[in-house]
């Protein structure tokens, strides 16, 4: 090696030891939070059951179904039956549910996402399954009936994958999108077989139904999508993660979505950049606080963190981003327990701050396609801490969460409205899990649920932003996303030792609410042009 | 008399089985096409979808497929000489029994069966499932209208010879890749001319099958036979012939002409997302065995030999690439001549020098030319379905040069790696035309 090398590496050295000793830092300042897991005591026993049509979904809707606030859950039950649990814990206390007849026991469930179709207070739930979608209205006191024909869905007949949801300006009903898979008739040769996905609009501003669905062509079998605000624009795209297992010429996708135009999609003119992975799962969120949200996409070995390649371009930011995922440490590529060197297999993926330290952290479920022999068959699900030099920290062990079942979908939710986030697995061919969050936490806490007048009550599209100090966390109030998985009801927001923060929401129509001091640890209900109003559980 | 028709008779009864063996695997040549192209067009999708399968780990199932197809012909047709004895240690395959009936479509179709069957054993539940439907669907077809004793006969006598080969395999030191082949550990050499990772996938940390140069060869004596000269000393003197190298690919990726760009997508052929660039030329012999209208012998036999030398080929081009170790184009670029360029392809995750692309398709144009000649001209279609119109060229050399020079117009190699790469695949397929398959 030459002198000239010699000292570059100098600096190089230098930094690599600052960087170590700083790492060590920042994992000592990561609260590890403690869970216990309670599937055997809680009552829940379902399995997302079924052999190949089966192998991707595998999903669970956390919502509301009988106006107690408390987060219920219906979980995907495959080949088997959907089953709908409601939440009985008490407040702080181990977690318990009971199975309920709700209607929602429909077999071929791949994928659940709670939505208030049609703005009446009551939570719908669209279900996605191998076979005909259906949009399920919630008829309150969790019962809920079949509104495909009353709402006019066309629920296909498909293998559907994803969903997402939105409200375009000026609409009293949703716009919908669904996300396809392959031809499953096709037996011997379904690569390049991927079904188009479908946009559902409405068929006018005050329609109660849905226009026939416009195909969203191409199609690269979509395994998650997700309507959002990327460039904050006030206007939401629709951003598609697609397997590479099966398509032709495909990539990854974002499609523009102009008010009574025609979906286009994004392409190179637009400064959108090719990426091709085995796309599984979205998840989305603010987390270096430059106000645009980075998406975090599952895939087979590693997984990429996608952020703004220029959020301050001159003109608006463009639709490239850069994959920032080894630099934060949340390839989580393999294993982390054991002696296994395979790669692993992810699929939902969340960010929400599960030690209230006032960072978002990074809930990944995993689990093998099959028996696949490449991949790890002892997959623990990844819970990632982000310390406070924005990196984050491997805890799903210490946390007690490395579950190694065959995970797919999932859901981070204070079940007990204790102020901590629990959590909800969905695992193929065995029994889905839950893990209570049992330990006090130092950081404090705020959830909030959205209100607004108009079709779309919970203000899906909004920005809510809870500042402390000098710090903005931002939430795009989202529904999509994830693997198979979607959730309604209070949104959480870790304070650190902040004892109070101020809130302001932005609403979907832009209009901007005035900041509000909240105290911390409470449920507050934050209704437009009203001053926030506290809720107490119990 | 008694006498000669003792001396003689053997000689006729031998004459006649050759003749009536030949005749009736003649007869069957057509219906026995149909199998293997078949489960080469299943093959080129489970290269594609099996994330183990990287160029030099597909080149060896193409090998060894080929190989298997080949030999079962080879049992049943006189005109065929079988490749045991001349590929290293295959033994002779199990023979046939003699004044028995058997369909060669049914044979093929069992062997290839079994091959495919092992060598993606690992694949998804989707590959498996259409492994077994399709192999159903071809069983069926090949045996439609026989005689059941015949049927069983000649699915045994595949299944045997299947057997041979994937027993052979075995041995060869490439049979298991772990974590898609990147090892888990990896010591970089520490030196300025040294490869290092150049890309942000964490399991990409280390080099790709480091030791795929030692695995035993199939035509050639060892992974050594074909060795390259060094590549021009590291500098970063800008008088230097590696200085001027990388200016040229800086320069090169720079001023891209839209043609460039093309040919740079059109033999990207990325591991994952296309058959990878053996499957490429798979995908050129069969477009081309498909124009000629050829039968079963001609098939495998081609087939055979191209896998052959494409199998070689990465053996000995990792074998130069371990032993060398060289810098890519965008680390040295970066480091010495604008630190924000970037390659319009994925820098793949191991050593420079010589370029596989240009090593196998060095390989692959001198056996088929040696197959089907120096000057044949034809069009390539093979990344039609994926968006990528068809690309026409004079000869296998011109598609060949065009390959590795799509590798400096992607950015991921310097002209050194591209023209000694080239040399290299020449060196390599030189062993394979040498190969006789006819008697």
């Amino acid at each position: 090696m030459t002198a000239r090398h010699t000292r570059r590496l100098l600096p190089l050295l230098a930094a690599a030891s600052l960087l170590a000793a700083a790492q060590a830092a920042a994992q000592e300042a990561v609260v590890v939070p403690r869970f216990v897991e309670e599937t055997a005591s809680s009552g829940i026993d379902t399995v997302y059951a079924g052999e190949w049509e089966y192998m991707v979904g595998g999903g669970t809707a956390v919502f509301d179904c009988d106006g107690d606030r408390k987060a219920d859950a219906l979980i995907a039950g495959g080949a088997g039956v959907a089953s709908l649990y409601r939440n009985a814990s008490d407040v702080g206390g181990t977690l318990r549910f009971e199975r309920l007849e709700s209607g929602l026991e429909v077999e071929g469930v791949s994928g659940a996402w709670p939505l208030d179709v049609d703005g009446d207070g009551i939570q719908d739930v669209v279900l996605l399954r191998v076979g005909e979608n259906l949009a399920m209205r919630g008829l309150g006191q969790c019962r809920f009936e079949r509104a495909n024909e009353a709402w006019g869905f066309d629920g296909g007949d498909a293998w559907s994958t994803a969903f997402a949801a939105t409200w375009e300006r000026g609409m009293a009903l949703p716009t919908l999108a669904v996300g396809n898979y392959i031809d499953r008739k096709e037996e011997a040769f379904p690569w390049g077989s991927c079904t188009d996905n479908s946009l559902h609009r409405p068929a006018g501003a005050a329609a109660m139904a849905f226009a026939p669905p416009q195909p969203l062509v191409p199609s690269y079998c979509a395994l998650s999508i997700l309507f959002t605000d990327w460039n904050r624009s006030g206007r939401p795209d629709l951003r598609v993660s697609n397997d590479r297992e099966y398509y032709k010429g495909g990539q990854e996708q974002l499609w523009r979505l102009a008010p009574g135009e025609a979906a286009t999609v994004y392409g190179p003119s637009d400064g959108w950049k090719s990426l091709k992975i085995w796309g599984m799962g979205i998840a989305s969120h603010d987390v270096d606080l430059d106000g645009y949200p980075e998406y975090f996409l599952t895939s087979m070995a590693d997984n990429k963190l996608q952020a703004l390649s220029d959020p301050v371009a001159a003109g608006g930011p463009l639709p490239d981003f850069k994959d920032v995922a080894f630099a934060r440490g949340v390839t989580a590529h393999r294993p982390y327990v054991g002696d296994m060197v395979k790669p692993s297999t992810a699929w939902h993926a969340q960010f929400d701050d599960v030690n209230n330290d006032g960072r978002a952290d990074l809930f990944v479920v995993k689990g093998n396609v099959a028996e696949m022999p490449d991949f790890a068959a002892e997959d623990p699900n990844n819970l990632l801490l982000q310390k406070p030099d924005g990196t984050f920290l491997e805890a799903g062990d210490t946390a007690g969460v490395a579950s190694t079942a065959i995970g797919r979908g999932g859901a981070l939710a204070d079940f007990n409205l204790d102020g901590r986030l629990d959590m909800l697995v969905v695992n193929r061919w065995t029994s889905a899990q839950v893990w209570r969050s049992a330990e006090a936490l130092p950081g404090r806490w705020l959830q909030l649920e959205l209100r607004q007048p108009g079709g779309n009550r919970d203000a899906i599209g909004a920005w809510i932003e809870v500042r402390t100090g000098d710090r903005v966390q931002r939430r795009e109030v989202t529904v999509g996303g994830g693997h198979a998985s979607g959730q309604a009801g209070w949104r959480h927001f870790g304070l650190g030792e902040a004892t109070s923060a101020e809130l302001r929401v932005l609403w979907p129509d832009g209009e901007a609410g005035a900041w509000q001091r909240l105290d911390a640890d409470g449920f507050y209900i934050v209704e437009r042009g009203r001053p926030a109003v506290a809720w107490t559980p119990g | 008399m008694a006498l000669l028709g003792r001396i003689v008779a053997p000689f006729v009864i031998l004459v006649l089985a050759l003749f009536g063996v030949a005749s009736a695997a003649r007869a069957d040549d057509r219906a026995a096409v149909e199998p293997i192209r078949d489960w080469y067009r299943l093959t080129l999708e489970l290269v594609r979808h099996t994330p183990t399968y990287s160029p030099p780990v597909a080149s060896r199932a193409f090998a060894y497929l080929g190989i298997a197809a080949f030999e079962a012909l080879a049992t049943g047709d006189a005109r065929l000489n079988s490749l045991a004895g001349q590929l290293n240690g295959l033994e002779p395959l199990p023979s046939r029994e003699g004044g028995r009936d058997y369909a060669d479509a049914v044979v093929v179709q069992a062997a290839m069966a079994d091959v495919v069957r092992e060598l993606f054993s690992n694949t998804g539940p989707t590959g498996q499932r259409a492994i077994s439907s399709f192999g159903k669907k071809l069983q069926a077809k090949a045996a439609a209208g026989l005689p059941a004793g015949t049927v069983a006969r000649s699915e045994a006598h595949g299944q045997a010879i299947a057997a041979h080969i994937l027993a052979w395999s075995r041995g060869d030191g490439g049979a298991v890749v772990e974590n898609m082949g990147f090892p888990a550990t990896y010591r970089p050499r520490a030196a300025p001319d040294a490869w290092v990772p150049t890309s942000l996938v964490a399991q990409q940390q280390a080099p790709l099958l480091p030791g795929w140069g030692s695995n035993r060869t199939f035509a050639m004596p060892d992974g050594s036979a074909c060795g390259i000269p060094a590549p021009p000393a590291y500098s970063e003197d800008p008088g230097s012939a590696f200085y001027r190298e990388a200016a040229e690919v800086y320069r090169t990726v720079r001023d891209l002409t839209p043609e460039q760009r093309e040919i740079a997508r059109f033999w990207s052929d990325d591991p994952m997302l296309s058959p990878t660039p053996p499957g490429h030329w798979i995908s050129i012999a069969l477009q081309v065995l498909e124009d000629d209208g050829a039968d079963a012998a001609r098939t495998a036999e081609a087939l055979a030999l191209l896998g052959t030398g494409m199998a070689d080929a990465f053996i000995g081009c990792w074998h130069a690439k371990f032993e060398y170790d060289l810098i890519r184009p965008v680390t040295y670029i970066h480091r010495v001549i604008d630190p924000k360029w970037e390659p319009i392809l994925i820098t793949p995750p191991f050593p420079e020098y010589p370029s596989g692309h240009s090593t196998q398709s060095g390989a692959a144009a001198a056996v088929l030319a040696g197959l089907f000649g120096a000057d044949r001209a034809f069009e390539d279609a093979t990344h039609v379905d994926d968006g990528l119109p068809a690309r026409s060229y004079a000869s296998f050399w011109a598609a060949a040069e065009e390959a590795a020079l799509s590798r400096l117009y992607g950015g991921i190699h310097f002209r050194a790696a591209i023209e000694r790469g080239l040399e290299q695949g020449r060196c390599i397929g030189a062993y394979v035309t040498a190969l006789r398959t006819r008697n």
